[in-house]
């Protein structure tokens, strides 16, 4: 079920007044589960099945984790829960391209091997739901959350459906103890919840599909030269569609999680506006950054072992972090730009951290610029369909071909340059606060116009509805 | 019990908020009704969205032995649904789509092993060859929504429906944003942006039933919209600059042959199955015809489409009172001209059903 769709409004309207006409904590959290499930069968029944053998494997895995009577059986039974997970993400997500890249090996080496097509139907949402899951357990081994005894919060806490299908990731021990006593709504907080739908779904339905995806579109499917400034059109599209479809769903998630009296943590915090690219990573996908870098980098020793094997953890957690979004090598030629740039930040930093000029605004304001132009360099790999569209994109950015077509009309050009510019402008002026802090200095009239005019635009924006980019990771 | 405690609650701005949200909904439906009655003073009225649920959801209704209407716009505008039940005995299926290539969907239907019905598939040459591209697409688009469509979808098209049957301004393409911003008198960019698409002249029912509106069947600014906007439409677009010309010409060339094969053997799965397919060409006039016919003789592609698929083929032309229609925007027929242009078409498909039957005709 998507967020921006008729089928969503009026199941949530039912959800909602189902949970707050329950005095009951314990029915409403049976409310809230069901609900979940149906939200997630809604979709593909049979997988909400998976999704329940995944979540109960967990639950069981935590018990034991928790019980081990050694620190051996302990990390033991951890294992056991990593490995599960994983295998089931790599079958259902990772198979064909494990076979692929198997078979082009073995050709490599003269050996005439093709492995099977294997038909599999990738679970919506499954590298979202497992890492929900997963965060239990390895919680649970570092001590960071107790055992639930309570299998059906435990899966209240994977399935919860604002975050289940696209996330922000939420980690059990940030949600397990929001299910212990029933949530008191504070003043004003089901409108504000409402008003961030509101937000999230004009960054996706009207910001992100309307003013510039087909601008995207057009550019990364073209399969000739372009000139500059329709590659750069399409690139600097993308860089916006990406934010507004992701962020836009995320703030969904929130709204949704406060209308029902929980609080999930922000996923983006004005990332376009980043200072270099550990403070990118600070502003993306803040609920997978902050994963990888408590579930990984860390157990590889983080920055605590010697500059170098600082490098390679980090390239290493930006290797997976890549291939985490998808089964392709341009998502793994992403996250190594990442990683690779992480890097030579780091190096940056300490041979230039003293100098005096780093900290002028001018300085600061090309780095910012310098980062969020990097990062629209590498959304090249993470969107192009193969490398030779991502080096002839890169090509024409840079100018050197020989020649390149126009392809994107004037409306396209105009649309992705205002909204570009607006949101660069929204999020250099934002970077240092929240959009509450924000709200909170408006005057009323202003914030019922800007909810009215997004409201309308989402009604004027109908049509079908089209699925969020991260529902294929 | 959860012995771990989380601490985090999000901020929630200090602000009059019921009265906030009260003044939201109040302004949002100041602004849809006054949308909704500007909207009618332009001259929309309700209709449902053509959309690949509402063609998924009519194939869904096919049976074995259903009586299917394929192909593009002609075969759903001028074909009357009553009037083909009252002659042939079955309520059709009505599974044209407007600018689209009817062959991936006779190739379904091929493909569908329980299917032995009759198909009647309209054909304009220059659309029904076209090798790919938006044409193929948008059978393609609606082929894929009926195959992977989702519980929530179908209930989501729902509730569309019943919202698009009351509310004109729901009217997509033209009347929502994208829409209107397409109507921008924006400057055109040297080599790019493809000919425009028809505006609102039609509406559409749960059947999807299309019928021409008033304003378009007289001359006005309307008809002639629609009327002048049909050539550059049909004009096939220049070969990518980044193709070698030959290179193009020859994988068109194949692309093509490789059509005229498929439709035979497309024709000959369902005939084997004891279903029938009839090729119709629907009344065209003005220009639009002349173009046609320059690009696309009768003996061309026409003729070869039924000689070497065996398939029996009615082409207007060759029926005085089916060749006396005009079409308002020289394309389509009127919603009056349709019923009576279905009601003479009838016989003819009985006889084309019959000759078809005969084993001769097998």
């Amino acid at each position: 079920m998507l967020f921006n769709s008729l089928t969503f409004v009026v199941f949530f309207v039912v959800v909602l007044g189902l949970y707050w006409s329950l005095s009951s904590w314990e029915a409403r959290k049976n409310v809230l589960l069901v609900a979940s499930y149906l939200f997630y069968g809604a979709w593909n029944p049979p997988f909400a099945l998976l999704l329940f053998a995944t979540t109960a494997l967990d639950f069981y895995l935590g018990s034991r984790i928790a019980g081990a009577a050694t620190p051996g059986s302990k990390r033991g039974w951890m294992i056991a829960s990593v490995t599960s997970n994983l295998s089931m993400l790599g079958y259902f997500k990772y198979g064909n391209f494990l076979l692929e890249n198997v078979h082009w090996l073995l050709a490599r080496v003269g050996v005439n091997y093709a492995p099977p097509h294997l038909d599999i139907f990738l679970p919506i949402g499954i590298s979202f739901y497992t890492f929900h899951s997963l965060s239990y357990t390895l919680d649970v081994y570092r001590g960071v959350c107790q055992p639930t005894r309570s299998l059906r919060d435990f899966t209240l806490a994977v399935s919860f459906f604002p975050q289940l299908v696209a996330g922000p990731i939420v980690r059990a021990a940030d949600f397990l103890p929001q299910l212990v006593a029933a949530p008191t709504l504070r003043a004003g907080q089901f409108q504000w919840g409402l008003l961030m739908m509101t937000l999230g779904m004009f960054e996706k339905t009207v910001l992100a599909d309307t003013m510039l995806s087909g601008a995207a579109d057009s550019v990364f499917s073209y399969g000739g030269p372009l000139l500059a400034v329709d590659a750069w059109a399409g690139v600097l599209a993308f860089a916006g569609q990406i934010f507004f479809d992701f962020a836009g769903y995320s703030t969904c998630a929130i709204g949704a999680a406060l209308c029902l009296g929980f609080h999930l943590k922000d996923n983006f915090r004005f990332p376009y506006a980043a200072l270099g690219f550990s403070d990118f990573w600070r502003r993306w996908h803040i609920s997978l950054s902050t994963f990888l870098r408590d579930f990984l980098y860390f157990p590889l020793g983080g920055n605590r072992v010697g500059p170098w094997r600082a490098a390679v953890n980090l390239i290493i957690v930006m290797f997976i972090g890549g291939l985490w979004h998808g089964p392709a090598w341009t998502f793994v030629v992403w996250g190594l730009i990442h990683g690779g740039l992480l890097v030579v930040e780091h190096v940056a930093r300490a041979l230039g951290k003293d100098a005096p000029w780093v900290h002028s605004l001018g300085a600061r304001l090309a780095l910012t610029f310098a980062t969020y132009v990097a990062v629209c360099l590498a959304w090249v790999f993470f969107r192009a369909a193969d490398f030779t569209t991502a080096a002839r994109l890169l090509h024409a950015m840079v100018g050197t071909l020989p020649h390149g077509d126009p392809l994107l009309t004037t409306r396209a050009l105009v649309q992705v340059a205002i909204v570009t510019v607006g949101l660069l402008l929204a999020h250099g002026l934002l970077r240092d606060t929240s959009v509450e802090a924000v709200v909170q200095r408006m005057p009323r009239w202003l914030v019922a116009s800007l909810w009215t005019v997004m409201l309308c635009a989402i009604i004027l924006n109908q049509g079908a509805a089209h699925a969020f980019i991260y529902f294929q990771f | 019990m959860h012995s771990s405690t989380s601490s985090f609650e999000r901020p929630t701005p200090d602000l009059p908020w019921r009265g906030i949200l009260l003044a939201v909904a109040g302004l949002t439906l100041v602004a849809g009704a006054a949308w909704e009655i500007r909207c009618r003073a332009w001259g929309f009225g309700p209709t449902l969205n053509d959309t690949p649920d509402l063609w998924a959801q009519r194939r869904d209704a096919v049976r074995p032995d259903s009586l299917v209407i394929i192909g593009d716009s002609r075969a759903w505008f001028d074909l009357d649904l009553d009037q083909l039940e009252h002659g042939l005995g079955r309520r059709p299926v009505q599974l044209a789509i407007p600018g689209s290539c009817a062959y991936p969907v006779l190739a379904n239907l091929a493909d569908d092993a329980s299917f032995h019905g009759t198909v009647i598939c309209s054909i304009i040459p220059l659309i029904y060859l076209a090798p790919g591209g938006p044409l193929v697409e948008h059978s393609e688009e609606a082929l894929k929504r009926y195959k992977t469509r989702t519980l929530a979808q179908r209930a989501s098209h729902q509730l569309g429906m019943i919202a698009e049957e009351h509310l004109a301004f729901l009217k997509e393409g033209d009347l929502d944003l994208d829409g209107l911003l397409k109507e921008v008198p924006w400057p055109k960019r040297a080599g790019t942006g493809g000919p425009r698409t028809p505006p609102y002249f039609n509406s559409v029912d749960r059947e999807r039933r299309a019928r021409m509106v008033a304003a378009c069947e007289q001359p006005g600014p309307l008809q002639d919209r629609v009327k002048f906007g049909w050539p550059p439409l049909f004009t096939a677009p220049p070969p990518p600059s980044y193709v070698p010309r030959e290179a193009f010409l020859a994988q068109m060339g194949a692309a093509v042959e490789a059509r005229f094969k498929n439709t035979t053997s497309a024709v000959q799965r369902i005939r084997a199955r004891g279903g029938q397919v009839i090729f119709v060409r629907f009344p065209v006039t003005g220009e639009l015809k002349k173009l046609e016919d320059a690009a696309t003789p009768r003996a061309g592609p026409w003729t070869r489409i039924l000689k070497e698929s065996g398939a029996p083929g009615i082409y207007f032309e060759d029926f005085p009172e089916l060749a006396s229609f005009v079409c308002p925007e020289w394309s389509h027929l009127s919603a009056a001209d349709s019923i009576e242009f279905t009601l003479r078409l009838v016989p003819h498909l009985r006889q084309a059903l019959a000759q078809a039957a005969t084993p001769a005709g097998r």
